[in-house]
């Protein structure tokens, strides 16, 4: 420890400069996100320029100090000073990650624990758990990737390319084939393919650093970095969304019996069944369903689905993991739609088909409701945060504004502006609630500590109050549907034709 | 006499080049043993495996009896390792250098680091990015030595030097040297002539020889004969007999192998009777030149 500290006192010194800059930079974004706390009522404290400048400049300062004190005592290459004196590696580990602990962890810690302040959210209460764990995904997300990075490297410039390189090549593959880089995007268990990105990131860069600080074997361990980022991006375009799912059913909070609820086709829709033949050829299939036998005080969301058809020879094709967009909802009646490959769809829209499908769904309950009196007072809104509502007159638009710490609130959040604060109260406006993480983690990686969602109102009645409502989600469950017997041509759209 | 540094069957191949092939080397406790070679003979690349800086590709490199792999800090708190190439902080000032290293070592000297800057007259609050290739030089050693190492090895530490410089350096190593052992590497000769104990001589990655040096000198003498009766030239000479050049009168050869006896017994089989032979001994760098020729002239 005592040789730890003594090259950490040197890395101090030496690097005082990018400290500064690094401190500085801290200290400018808790100013100004702390100001920010306030810009609803008075719009000046929100320096949007300042801000977004202090955010890119931010990763960017902590990245340089990352480098350099890694760089400082280079691990490749064989005409450093340092390999051929008495220092211990378990030493010099321990200074790097506590330069890192104490001028990146640590002054974010209190900067988040400041801006909390600001924000009158309570850092050392319910937010407690979204500061520790956002200083652990600083770590993973910031830290960890660049100071595995530098330790596989031996100069800032030999870095600059190990970034560029393979963020060249995913450009490229983003381009050509978007999917093929992040996969698509599974709604509220989207979260999943993070943490599998967090959790390759968080095995393989300690593992680098500490076989590159114990043996110094630079050529395995640059092996090691491009296989965790090949499987990074493998995860993410090839882990299916019922993974995902799968792992979110482990999360419910509440079982709900395998026989309830149940998804079926609509037969009462069945007009709304359709078989669009586009432009290009290809034919959009759309199929009503319904749920029933939710149980009580539940509402279904549908996060995506699974389809396969078949026809009477046999032949198959099947659609996997057709993520949330695909699928609109009214009321517990869902459509899904997906794309069917055109020569399928000409050889059996004749024949009585069978399709087998599986759809995810969130069960969400537990509603909520909170009053916000107009008047920029700060009402704690549980599952929330803090909100603001101001307005009521009508000189003044209606706004109302939720502050949460680390991460939007992973329950639906609604908002209404009311004309009565006693008796039924007369529903003005309403907002749709925002798509959510389902995420179990108290803070989601970024660099504010705060996130806010407002709403506001035009509209020339005169409201006296807002209320907030949430429902979360309770369960995560999988639905087998099967449909008999349809033929697609009876359903079958085609576009009109152009006059000539 | 304990073997300090050793090496068994060393190999090094970087893609289809073989740098070391098979190196078997021993220096023995308190020598200062000088590997000599010609450039590329693979001097830079054993030292740093023996110092682990590079890894083998085979063979055994051990340093106080452990494997080179496993130098542990107290091991490399008993070396003192200065090298042409080596990448010294530069953003420190000398004494700051001095005083960072001070901790690292038990048996650091403050009195003989103060001596030494003296001695090579080092200002200690400049800038090592400030000095110059002799001062920088002059840095490290000085670093090396102050905590009394009982192994000093130096790579080519006079590349680039100017003779008073290379003197005082290694007046310096000289002074702090005793109960050391030095192991030195040099393209040149002369560099390390006059104080080397004992010689390695590398080529291609090969060891050519390995011996005390007064035995080397002793060894090799250059020899020039004038047949009484001009002779043919002939076609092949004994082995031992290294850039054997014949006139119609003269004949000169260098006797890797020489013994009074036995070489003027082979001259008088080969020649008859002979005007004159001349015996000379042969300064090492002579030795060097002429073991660099052969070797070409074998390959």
């Amino acid at each position: 420890m005592r040789q730890a500290l003594h090259i950490f006192k040197k890395d101090v010194r030496h690097l005082w400069f990018e400290i500064a800059v690094v401190i500085l930079v801290v200290a400018a974004f808790t100013f100004t996100a702390a100001r920010r706390a306030h810009w609803l009522s008075d719009p000046g404290t929100n320096r949007i320029g300042a801000w977004t400048l202090v955010m890119i400049l931010l990763p960017l300062a902590w990245w340089a100090l990352i480098a350099r004190a890694i760089h400082d005592e280079a691990l490749p290459g064989d005409s450093q000073f340092w390999i051929t004196r008495p220092y211990s590696w378990k030493s010099l580990l321990a200074a790097k990650a506590l330069l890192l602990l104490v001028f990146i962890n640590l002054p974010m810690l209190l900067a988040d624990i400041v801006i909390l302040h600001a924000y009158e959210l309570r850092p050392f209460g319910t937010e407690f758990p979204g500061l520790l764990w956002s200083q652990i995904l600083l770590a993973i997300v910031y830290i960890l990737p660049i100071a595995a990075l530098s330790a596989v490297t031996s100069g800032f410039v030999q870095l600059v390319f190990a970034i560029l390189a393979p963020s060249v090549v995913a450009l490229g593959i983003a381009i050509a084939s978007p999917n093929a880089v992040i996969g698509g995007f599974w709604g509220g268990s989207d979260w999943v393919k993070t943490y599998y990105v967090f959790l390759i990131i968080a095995l393989a860069a300690p593992a680098i650093l500490v076989w590159q600080y114990s043996a110094r074997r630079t050529a395995p361990a640059r092996f090691l970095a491009a296989v965790a980022a090949v499987l990074a991006v493998l995860g993410l375009a090839l882990i299916p969304g019922s993974a995902a799912f799968k792992i979110q059913s482990w999360l419910s909070k509440r079982t709900v019996v395998a026989s309830v609820p149940r998804v079926a086709f609509d037969s009462g829709s069945k007009w709304l069944t359709r078989a669009v033949v586009e432009k290009d050829g290809r034919v959009r299939i759309e199929l009503p369903l319904n749920i029933a036998a939710l149980p009580s005080g539940m509402a279904a969301k549908p996060e995506g689905f699974s389809v396969q058809l078949r026809a009477p020879d046999g032949t198959t094709w099947r659609a996997d993991q057709v993520p949330l967009r695909y699928v609109s909802d009214m009321d517990q009646k869902f459509s899904l739609q997906f794309t069917l490959d055109d020569a399928f769809y000409g050889t059996v829209k004749n024949e009585p088909l069978t399709i087998h499908g599986s759809l995810y769904l969130t069960l969400f309950g537990g509603r909520q409701s909170a009053r916000i009196p107009f008047g920029d007072r700060l009402v704690t809104v549980p599952r929330v945060g803090i909100c603001s509502a101001s307005g009521g007159s009508p000189e003044r638009s209606d706004f109302l504004i939720c502050t949460s710490a680390f991460r939007f609130p992973p329950v639906l959040v609604s908002y209404r502006f009311m004309q009565s604060a006693n008796g039924a109260p007369d529903v003005s406006t309403s907002t749709q609630p925002r798509s959510i993480s389902y995420s179990p983690f108290p803070a989601e990686a970024g660099i504010n500590p705060v996130s806010q969602d407002f709403t506001f109102s035009s509209s020339p009645s005169s409201f006296s109050q807002a209320l907030v409502d949430t429902i979360e989600p309770l369960a995560y469950i999988e639905r087998n549907f099967t449909i008999d017997n349809l033929r697609l041509a009876d359903y079958e759209v085609r576009p009109p034709r152009q006059l000539p | 006499m304990n073997e300090i540094l050793r090496t068994v069957d060393l190999s090094m191949k970087f893609r289809t080049t073989m740098v070391l092939d098979h190196l078997n080397m021993a220096v023995p406790e308190h020598s200062v043993y000088a590997i000599v070679g010609p450039n590329g003979a693979g001097k830079t690349t054993t030292i740093k495996i023996l110092m682990n800086a590079r890894r083998a590709t085979g063979g055994i490199a051990e340093v106080f009896g452990h494997d080179s792999r496993k130098l542990s800090p107290a091991d490399f708190a008993e070396i003192g390792y200065v090298s042409e190439n080596q990448q010294i902080p530069d953003w420190m000032t000398v004494k700051y250098l001095m005083n960072y290293l001070k901790p690292f070592y038990p048996t650091w000297d403050d009195a003989r680091a103060e001596d030494l800057l003296r001695q090579f007259e080092l200002p200690p609050d400049r800038k090592i990015k400030n000095l110059s290739h002799g001062m920088r030089m002059k840095v490290a050693l000085a670093s090396s030595l102050t905590y009394r190492p009982k192994l000093i090895v130096l790579d080519e530490p006079f590349t680039g030097l100017d003779a008073l410089v290379r003197d005082e350096l290694i007046e310096g190593v000289l002074e702090c040297a005793e109960g050391s052992t030095i192991l030195i590497s040099s393209h040149d000769l002369s560099d390390v002539e006059s104080f080397a104990s004992h010689v390695g001589y590398l080529d291609g990655g090969r060891l050519q020889f390995s011996e005390e040096m007064t035995s080397l000198a002793d060894r090799f003498r250059e020899i020039e004969i004038t047949p009484a009766i001009s002779s043919q030239p002939r076609a092949s000479w004994p082995g031992t007999w290294l850039n054997a050049e014949q006139s119609a009168t003269v004949v000169r050869f260098v006797d890797s192998q020489f013994d009074q006896e036995r070489t003027i017994a082979e001259v008088h089989r080969l020649f008859g009777n002979t005007e004159r032979i001349s015996v000379s001994p042969m300064p090492l760098r002579s030795i060097f030149v002429t073991l660099a020729k052969a070797g070409r002239k074998a390959k």
